[in-house]
């Protein structure tokens, strides 16, 4: 047994170790090969594992076809399924945005809630209903639970009292059941003014500020309602919040879409600016379709996401801090292995909140019965949200059930595979390909980044 | 050709089952029985979780009380023991039949000849820990000594979950936090199965697929006789009677004779009977 290990070739291993049965049906795909400078690696679909390997034994892999469970039982690399398909059951809610305010003040090209209120008349949400979505994420709070109050519009700041009184009522509901609550805001920042810093650096809000561009390229695509560009405003006033930041994070949220996709230039400059962090999100549906991504703009975002990320990986190698969200984000999830069967937590610990006190699936599709979830007064809509959790498993997606990405990507935002499908699919594989290939080299060069 | 595989995330690290390494490497097909167990002792997990004392993993002994205790608390390591967390008692009076179809009566501690018996701690601070981690508890103790000398202190209950920052955010992870165990802790005090726990195992422990009763006899009346595989004396002259296990009955193998020469007190045993020839007993 031992010399065979040492020194027997792959198929002597094979011949001697137990057999596992044939799977009947072709297996869907169960790992993904890929290379850097320091050799072969394998990440495996079940657990999001990352291995690096053999040239043999990528060879091996390479030529298994539907026999990788075997191979892979035989290299010691089988586990038990990590995600099966029952859908998830029992999520408490941990997480609610509020669409505090269903209107705004700029006219933005691409908006999904159609320049803030939904398709629908423009309104603001009630003090009544404010308060029953706050009582109702912490009434079942147990000490130590964490929760996240997010404030959505529209344009939040256009409610601002009410904004205020919410995060006041949740920070003493929390305080009364030793839970933890934290709070973030998504905002165009036109209305930001040194007070609401004051107010967000007491509170440690997560704030993030809706940027697509510099100047004029951000002009180009979020304009007041009156055409006059909104940038030289934004930056006026985020300068402030800027200087404030101690417990308040302020970051910026780059929309991307056909007019913008110079993504370097963009986030040196954000950084330069001291954003805590900046992200980037492709535009793949809008309500009416301007502003959408198309195949050849992805692939050129995908060269200026590597980029960025070419980037990151000699800041960080230097030990410096250079904070592209999307990469800071994909480093720390591939690191634990993160595997999920859904994209994100909507519809299961996280819903938004219309003006109305309607819940939906979560921020986007407030006033959109796709994702209608009950309401505040009566409640989650359990029967719908089993229904919702059983369909968007990424098992019963197409083309997902096959694809390596499935457990990191989760099958892709709801709201934009609902509504325009998966145009992104070869976009999002590039990005983890190139994220994994990131993640062996960050690894060797820089491991404290991992292991602090 | 090479066969080199090295686990680089930490999902991969946790499942991966190296080469020559056996099944039970991996966290679900380990023993894991972990009251003491072998990967880990759990019950270590307890010893800290009031802040500025230690309890011992298994009774409710104070051992070790921190300077930065409050005052009230200094002497506790002098024979007190916590008998109650905001009014919550951690110790039971046990009642149970002592043979099959007995009748019922207290089973007292015979450690401290108390008619109760400390619970374990995982059931006893369930409660507290989901309840009032991070917060203080009103605690009292107990002298050995004198049951009327009694400590009331107010401590502060350790959070049992780490914490990390996620976006500037404390999110509580699935680890126990750093502070509940300090290195090296939570295996300090592991099953040795082949030393003491050979012996102390009873039947059903993990560690106890040894032979236990031996020679065994069916008798006309439906019970059986046999020996206690630790029994020294066992030539086949020897009445056939099983000898209740007691570590400091003389007629038993101790756990000095397991450490020194095992392979000498302990027998073969074929098909439930002692092998033929019994080796010679050593001094
Ligand atoms: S959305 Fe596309 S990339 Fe994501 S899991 Fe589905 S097929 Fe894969
Ligand atoms: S469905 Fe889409 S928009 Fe909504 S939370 Fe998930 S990823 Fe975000």
């Amino acid at each position: 047994m031992s010399t065979n290990i040492q020194s027997g070739s792959l198929v002597q291993i094979r011949r001697n170790s137990t057999a596992v049965p044939l799977p009947h049906a072709p297996a869907p795909t169960s790992f993904h090969l890929f290379e850097t400078e320091l050799g072969a690696h394998v990440m495996l679909v079940n657990g999001s594992r990352v291995f690096t390997i053999s040239s043999e034994i990528a060879a091996a892999l390479e030529g298994s076809e539907g026999d990788a469970a075997q191979l892979l039982a035989e290299l010691g690399l089988s586990a038990p399924e990590y995600i099966t398909g029952a859908p998830l059951t029992d999520s408490p809610i941990r997480s609610l945005s509020l669409a505090i305010a269903q209107k705004c003040n700029l006219g933005c090209t691409y908006c999904y809630a159609q320049e803030g209120g939904f398709g629908a008349q423009e309104k603001n949400m009630s003090a009544e209903a404010a308060r029953a979505a706050v009582d109702m994420l912490l009434s079942e709070a147990a000490a130590g639970d964490s929760f996240n109050l997010a404030f959505l519009g529209g344009e939040p700041l256009t409610n601002r009292k009410l904004l205020r009184e919410c995060t006041e009522r949740a920070v003493a509901l929390a305080q009364t059941k030793h839970a933890r609550i934290s709070f973030s805001i998504t905002t165009n920042g036109t209305l930001l003014t040194p007070e609401d810093g004051e107010f967000f650096e007491r509170h440690g809000f997560a704030v993030t500020v809706s940027l697509d561009g510099v100047g004029e390229v951000h002009d180009r695509t979020r304009p007041f309602k009156s055409g006059r560009g909104s940038y030289d405003r934004v930056l006026a006033n985020v300068r402030s919040l800027l200087a404030m930041q101690q417990r308040m994070q302020v970051s910026a949220r780059v929309t991307v879409t056909p007019a913008n996709l110079f993504l370097r230039e963009t986030l040196d400059e954000f950084l330069s600016l001291g954003f805590h962090s900046v992200g980037f999100s492709p535009m793949l549906s809008s309500p009416t379709g301007a502003g959408e991504m198309g195949k050849a703009e992805m692939d050129v975002m995908l060269a200026q996401m590597i980029s960025c990320g070419e980037e990151f990986e000699r800041r960080v190698a230097r030990g410096e801090r250079y904070s592209f969200l999307n990469m800071t984000n994909a480093m720390r999830e591939l690191h634990k292995g993160t595997h999920r069967p859904y994209p994100c937590g909507a519809g299961a610990g996280y819903l938004g909140v219309s003006a109305d006190g309607g819940l939906y699936a979560c921020h986007r599709f407030v006033e959109d019965p796709a994702g209608a979830m009950g309401d505040v007064k009566s409640g989650v809509d359990v029967a719908r949200q089993a229904r919702w959790l059983a369909e968007r498993h990424v098992h019963m997606q197409e083309p997902c059930r096959n694809c390596w990405a499935r457990y990191m990507c989760g099958g892709g935002c709801h709201h934009e595979v609902i509504h325009r499908g998966r145009p992104a699919c070869d976009y999002i594989r590039g990005w983890l390909h190139y994220c994994l290939q990131a993640y062996i080299r960050l690894l060797e060069r820089r491991p404290e980044f991992f292991y602090a | 050709m090479s066969k080199s595989i090295e686990a680089k995330n930490l999902s991969a690290q946790l499942q991966y089952q190296a080469f020559g390494n056996p099944p039970s490497t991996l966290p679900q097909t380990a023993i894991s029985n972990a009251f003491p167990g072998l990967e880990m002792d759990f019950r270590n997990v307890w010893k800290r979780i009031l802040v500025g004392i230690e309890l011992h993993e298994s009774s409710n002994l104070v051992v070790a009380v921190d300077k930065s205790a409050p005052p009230e608390a200094q002497g506790l390591a002098e024979g007190y023991r916590l008998m109650h967390i905001n009014d919550v008692s951690v110790m039971v009076e046990v009642k149970g039949p002592q043979y099959v179809g007995g009748p019922n009566v207290s089973l007292p501690d015979t450690t401290f000849n108390d008619p109760r018996m400390p619970l374990e701690w995982s059931n006893a601070l369930a409660v507290i820990v989901h309840e009032f981690s991070g917060q203080m508890v009103q605690c009292k103790f107990e002298s050995l000594e004198d049951p009327t000398k009694t400590v009331q202190a107010s401590l502060m209950v350790r959070p049992f979950f780490d914490e990390e920052e996620v976006d500037g955010e404390k999110v509580r992870r699935a680890v126990i936090a750093k502070d509940i165990a300090p290195p090296g802790e939570l295996t300090q005090s592991l099953c040795s199965p082949w030393q003491n726990d050979y012996r102390e195992c009873a039947c059903f422990y993990w560690a106890a697929t040894r032979p236990d009763y031996v020679n065994v006899e069916a008798r006309p009346d439906g019970t059986s006789t046999g020996n206690n595989w630790m029994q020294k004396d066992r030539t086949p002259e020897t009445p056939n009677v099983y000898i209740v296990d007691d570590w400091m009955d003389p007629t038993l193998v101790n756990y000095t004779d397991l450490f020194r020469h095992w392979e000498k007190s302990l027998r073969f045993i074929i098909e439930g009977k002692d092998e033929e020839a019994p080796p010679p007993q050593p001094e």
